[in-house]
């Protein structure tokens, strides 16, 4: 009941607020009749004349009209024609239309669709009937219908509106409500409030606010144009003052002069040319033959014999220029009058800045982090096929590949993506170890003791891999799509989040690691592994059979590199060279961080993901750039730590 | 006699295990020094850090009258001042021929420029065959190096290191795979080099060693455990213990 | 024991014959010079594969004779396309843009006209200065120079810090190809000055001979070409085979030997993988006027590889064996994926050997490696001894 007392009185309020004129016109009796007023406007309505009408219906204080504000907006009102009506339809597919008084809701006949006109307020109309309605859904019941209200202030608040969300929050009880009402208060007091204490206040209790909202509620306000003149204006809230040069470039300066009037344009060299082309008489201008003015200086004498005669504007020389900069004062004045406001906003987004700036570290080293995840799944198969046996296997990328197609085709015959995926992930392994367990047998095994002609085989068999999986597939992306509760992304504040999809990967990087570190270092496998690669004939001696044991490591480096492609799969594009874009990363992840040792291919992955983030933020228009730069670092800290980051040292290390 | 080697208290270390520790010695020129002990007790660690292939961690390698350190100077430096090695292994260039194995070894300039625009001269050809007749490979010199026996092998590699003209030879296990014929050959010519050059042998075999009838140091754990005649460190408690007593 | 590098090496008078046949044949039936029975674009075809022979013959100095097998040759190549492409650019765009200012009513100044041609050249990257790379593209000799000189700066500085740390082996491999994958990113980039992925184009107009058809030009650049790869070999041969050329092949097969004997590999190796790298400029230079664009792909890892698998093929290690690989493997490649070749019907499947090709090039390189590692040049081996025999 207290609710719609207030807006009962905001009502009034506003009524109050636009005069004696609106009461004394809108004594007419019904909605109808005073729609019927001002007809014209109702019917086409535009922006700028529609508070007019809404100014009267609010003022009228007619139990009708929310309702019928609320079917305007949405486009349910019609006019008929013939008489100027308007109605709503009972149903506007039927045919003829039923035809609906707006005030007793009584069918008051039909008409074809010929025979009324629907409005179709524009968006613009929309808003401003939208905020006139927030006076009466803020008072609703509902508390839903009370938080659309305040969506709808803020999406076009109003000066009238601050005193309605002031009121609103003495009274309200419902959490939510209250939450939202307090975020846009002072957007509202900043933006509409008379006292510039107050507005102060509001200023400040933005502090360390790192929302958007705050951030655009504050920005506004240190707007500013910039301005010349021979002084410093007498009035208003200058920012700062601009020195030709180094505030502001020279040509700009001048720029700004010419447009104020206060001194004469330069001549380009291309209108000096025009110029001196409009005026050729007899194959001479200003007494140069057309055939000389190949050059400045004769061009210059040209133009300065036109200007002689009168024919053409004299140029301000570099002189002039300097001149008229150093007798003119460039600044820029604070669109907000109040020097108070203008400070608190200041110091009060410098607070926020910095604050913002430390999240956006906070963000990066994410960023860093799940990029480097990414490079650690990639690359960790090639941590045991080639950090671990020491086989350059080119063929790598390709069992990534493959292990993103294996999903892609899972997700063709199981349609739940939940399912699928779980289905995908333990049948890439398989392909993929099939695979690989089929390479070392006929091919690598034979190259054992050539590395370099193991790259160049292993290189061909990418490439049939590529164009085979590229003749069953086609060469267009293929989706592989991540279930519903991977898809969002889990977001700290406006300025950190991190997409679910990210997580999941540096956790399916956590898992590999210690799977993998638990099998080669606890497990019989890992030893006889171990002992393979370090010596293969005492450990064929002792019993290991080293056939057996390269083929399982192979197949295991291989199968990881499907799971990997899974991954990588879900937020990559699925194309048939998708793994050569990994490559040479994965290479390089295994070779930073030492070879032989799959925490060094985590700290590896760590540096070149963390690093080539690092350089993008440095420079966040280029990508390519920052990959660039990160190999060329790659290179060079090669040269200093040869064999990486957890280096063997000794005899051990075999040279 | 003057020392033209002098290593002072070098100790190396790798991931904790020390190869050598605390090692000292000196050899003069001409003079030849045999060099045994058992396995691990760092006479291979200790010819990598002579001839540069190893830094030391701590202490001091000098060379000649000028007692300059080696240790600032790389492998390639090291063996252009006069030092020249012999691996246990014979390592020679297999895919090439034993002449072309000898002309690279022959002391000249090493540039890549003087390399390019090398001419063998009489004398070259003069040196070649003479070592060639020396190392008794006169009627291989046209064929490949990898199709020389075992022997033949190491006595090119000797050839190699006499090509190069060293001031010191550090000769690693030199009878190794030879015939007893061989052997007396190599004793032979180990004890005419070392009329004019340091040589150090580094040798498993005491046979060998009493034939060279020179100094012996003893190496055990990285340092030394013993020098002197062969007769005289082979009655040394200590020496006894480390060969015979585990 | 040593006797003449021509006796020593019968390769070489069979070599340069077989090469001048070749030009004279290709001349006979050239366009403008003969029958016609060789069209324009198979003479640029035949032009252009010398050309990546030369290349070839480079890498096979690095890697069969010095045992560097660099990823990243195709870089030095591009490099040598870049800086012919930048002069052919300039004056061939300036050329046209002079004509068309000349067609206003007052002469161009020298300014305009650098000023229109900027801005002709980087419209499409949305930029209208010159860049400071393209310094020396308005004179041809410094161009030249540049064809040289950058590709064997960047193989000096790239040798230099790889070898002083003794980097070596498959690590020196991945490490060339990170090289090539970094510049061909850093080509790619749009304000990098050298138009991004569009790269250089119009390169087969040869400023000052605009009356000069292509059939002309076509001619003198596949001589050009061959006149390169012929001193190229001459010039190789010699190099490996002096005591220069035992000691890199000993340094191939024993690196830490070389280094006991005196020899500063590192030296060595600069000296091979320089001298490659600048062959490898001036082949690009002579191949990219002939394809008529070089653009920052030709420079990924993957061309550099295919390099090193031409002469893998061909047999490395022997210098007539690199050429034979490169020529038969990128002739077959051009044959079989040009569309010449006739498909294949099966009845249920129609074999297309323009997709089908690249997976037999791959496991013919599985093939050649598994059972002959000596490649093509091995078959020469075979037949030289059967002929003694």
């Amino acid at each position: 009941m207290i609710r719609r007392f207030i807006v009962v009185l905001a009502v009034a309020l506003l009524a109050l607020g636009h005069g004696p004129r609106a009461l004394a016109q809108d004594a007419g009796t019904g909605l109808q009749a005073l729609l019927q007023v001002e007809a014209d406007l109702v019917a086409n309505a535009s922006r700028q004349t529609v508070q007019q009408v809404l100014d009267r219906l609010i003022a009228s204080d007619l139990p009708e009209v929310p309702g019928f504000l609320t079917r305007w907006a949405a486009r349910e009102v019609y006019q008929r024609q013939s008489d100027g009506l308007f109605v709503y339809v009972a149903d506007p597919d039927a045919d003829p239309l039923v035809l609906v008084d707006i005030v007793t809701g009584a069918e008051i006949g039909t008409a074809t669709s010929r025979e009324v006109a629907q409005l179709r307020p524009n968006r613009g109309v929309q808003t401003v009937i939208a905020s006139a309605l927030v006076a009466f859904q803020l008072g609703a019941e509902d508390p839903a219908e009370r938080l659309a209200a305040l969506a709808a202030i803020d999406n076009a608040p109003e000066e009238s509106h601050l005193a309605l969300l002031r009121d609103l929050l003495a009274t309200e009880s419902d959490p939510d409500v209250i939450e939202l009402a307090e975020v846009l208060l002072p957007k509202l007091v900043i933006a509409f409030d008379t006292d510039d204490a107050d507005r102060v206040a509001a200023i400040e209790s933005l502090a360390g606010n790192v929302s958007l909202v705050a951030r655009a509620t504050l920005n506004p306000l240190l707007a500013v144009t910039s301005g010349v003149g021979v002084a410093l204006p007498e009035v208003g809230n200058l920012a700062r003052v601009l020195e030709p040069g180094s505030d502001i470039d020279e040509v700009a300066a001048y720029a700004m002069l010419v447009e104020a009037g206060l001194a004469p344009a330069r001549i380009s060299r291309a209108e000096q040319r025009d110029i001196l082309a409009a005026h050729v008489v007899e194959g001479r201008v200003g007494g140069v033959p057309v055939a000389q003015l190949d050059t400045d200086a004769a061009r210059d004498r040209a133009y300065a014999a036109l200007v002689a005669e009168g024919l053409a504007l004299p140029a301000p020389t570099e002189a002039d220029v300097t001149a008229a900069l150093d007798a003119h004062v460039f600044y820029e004045v604070y669109r907000e009058a109040s020097v108070a406001v203008t400070d608190a906003a200041r110091d009060t987004l410098e607070g926020i800045d910095m604050r913002v700036g430390a999240y956006r570290v906070l963000d990066l080293s994410l960023d860093g982090l799940s990029l480097a995840s990414i490079y650690f799944l990639a690359a960790i198969g090639l941590a045991i096929t080639f950090g671990v046996m020491g086989v350059i296997n080119m063929a790598h990328g390709e069992f990534i590949m493959i292990g993103a197609y294996t999903g892609y085709v899972v997700q063709t015959i199981v349609p739940d993506y939940t399912l699928s995926i779980a289905i995908a992930i333990p049948l890439a392994f398989a392909v993929t170890f099939a695979g690989g367990v089929a390479m070392e047998r006929l091919v690598i095994r034979w190259l054992y003791h050539r590395p370099l002609e193991t790259l160049l085989a292993t290189f061909g068999i990418s490439i049939a891999l590529q164009q085979i999986v590229r003749q069953i597939f086609g060469t267009q992306a293929r989706p592989l799509t991540p279930p519903d509760w991977l898809a969002g992304s889990v977001a700290i504040n406006d300025v950190v989040s991190i997409s679910s999809i990210r997580i999941a990967i540096f956790l399916l990087g956590v898992i590999f690691f210690v799977l993998l570190w638990l099998v080669l270092n606890r497990t019989r496998l890992g030893l006889e592994v171990r002992a393979v690669t370090q010596n293969p004939a005492m450990a064929a001696s002792m019993g290991i059979n080293p056939d057996r044991i390269n083929m399982l490591t192979f197949g295991l480096g291989s199968g990881i590199a499907g799971i990997a492609g899974v991954a990588i799969g879900l937020f990559a594009q699925v194309v048939p060279d998708l793994g050569s874009n990994y490559i040479v990363q994965s290479f390089m992840t295994v070779v930073v961080g030492g070879v032989g040792n799959i925490f060094g291919t985590l700290i590896g992955a760590g540096m070149i993901g963390g690093l080539q983030k690092f350089i993008e933020w440095l420079n966040p228009t280029n990508t390519l750039a920052a990959q660039t730069y990160m190999i060329l670092f790659v290179i060079l800290f090669i040269q200093f730590r040869p064999r990486g980051i957890i280096a063997l040292r000794g005899r051990a290390a075999g040279d | 006699m003057n020392s033209l080697l002098e290593v002072q208290g070098i100790s190396v270390s790798f991931d904790g295990f020390r190869a050598i520790n605390n090692l000292s010695f000196v050899i003069g020129c001409p003079e030849m020094r045999a060099v045994i002990g058992p396995n691990g007790a760092g006479k291979t660690t200790f010819m990598d850090i002579v001839t540069g292939k190893t830094r030391p961690d701590t202490g001091s390698v000098r060379w000649g009258e000028t007692g300059r350190s080696l240790l600032a100077l790389s492998e390639a430096e090291i063996a252009q001042v006069g030092v020249g090695r012999k691996f246990q292994r014979p390592t020679v260039f297999e895919d090439q021929s034993v002449w072309d194995n000898l002309r690279v070894s022959l002391k000249k300039p090493r540039g890549p420029i003087a390399a390019l625009f090398d001419r063998v001269t009489e004398a070259d050809r003069a040196r070649i065959d003479e070592i060639a007749a020396e190392i008794g490979l006169s009627d291989h010199l046209d064929r490949p190096a990898g199709i020389l026996s075992h022997g033949q092998k190491q006595w090119l590699e000797i050839g190699m290191l006499l090509a190069q003209d060293p001031r010191l030879l550090l000769v690693d296990e030199p009878a190794a795979g030879m015939t007893t014929e061989e052997r007396e050959h190599t004793t032979a010519l180990l004890k005419r080099l070392a009329q004019s050059h340091a040589v150090v042998v580094v040798e498993h075999d005491m046979e060998f060693v009493r034939r060279l009838e020179c100094r012996v140091t003893v190496l055990h754990e990285g340092s030394v455990l013993a020098e002197g005649s062969l007769d005289h460190v082979m009655a040394d408690e200590r020496v006894i213990e480390v060969y015979l007593g585990r | 024991m040593e006797r003449s590098i021509f006796a020593r090496n019968p390769s070489v008078p069979i070599f340069i014959g077989v090469l001048t046949l070749l030009a004279l044949g290709v001349t006979v039936m050239s366009e403008a010079y003969g029958t016609g029975a060789i069209s324009v674009s198979f003479t640029k075809v035949l032009g252009m594969t010398l050309c990546l022979c030369l290349a070839a013959l480079a890498m096979d100095l690095v890697w069969g004779y010095c045992g560097i097998l660099s990823l990243g040759h195709f870089a030095f190549f591009g490099l040598g396309g870049y800086g012919i492409g930048m002069w052919l650019m300039t004056a061939r765009t300036e050329d046209v843009v002079r004509a068309n200012l000349m067609g206003g009513v007052i002469p161009p100044t020298e300014a305009e006209v650098s000023d229109a041609t900027a801005a002709q050249i980087f419209s499409v990257v949305g930029a209208t200065d010159w860049p400071w790379m393209w310094a020396a593209s308005g004179s041809l000799v410094l161009s030249l120079l540049l064809v040289v000189l950058v590709p064997g700066v960047l193989a000096l500085v790239f040798g230099w810090l790889a070898f002083r740390s003794r980097v070596t082996g498959v690590y020196l491999s991945i490490l060339t190809q990170a090289m090539t994958l970094a510049l061909s990113l850093y080509l790619f980039q749009n304000d990098t000055g050298l138009r991004g992925n569009n790269g250089l184009s119009g390169l087969q107009n040869i400023p000052g001979l605009d009356t000069v058809g292509q059939d002309r030009i076509s001619i003198w650049f596949f001589w050009a070409s061959a006149a390169a790869l012929g001193l190229a070999y001459v010039g190789a041969v010699w190099l490996v085979s002096g005591k220069f050329g035992n000691i890199i092949r000993g340094i191939r097969d024993d690196e830490q030997r070389v280094r006991f004997l005196g020899y500063r590999v590192e030296a060595y190796k600069l000296f091979v993988f320089t001298l490659s790298g600048v062959i490898c400029g001036i082949a690009g230079a002579l191949y990219y006027p002939q394809a008529g664009i070089v653009n920052p792909d030709e420079i990924a890892p993957i061309a550099s590889i295919y390099l090193a698998v031409w002469v893998a093929i061909g047999g490395r290690g022997r210098l007539y064996g690199a050429v034979i690989g490169a020529a038969a493997v990128s002739l077959l490649s051009t044959y079989f994926t040009g569309g010449r070749a006739p498909d294949i019907d099966l009845g249920i499947y129609t074999i297309e050997w323009v997709d089908w090709w690249p997976v037999l090039l791959g496991l013919g390189f599985v093939l050649v490696t598994l059972f002959a590692p000596k490649g093509l040049g091995g078959l020469v081996d075979y037949i030289v001894r059967k002929d003694r025999a």
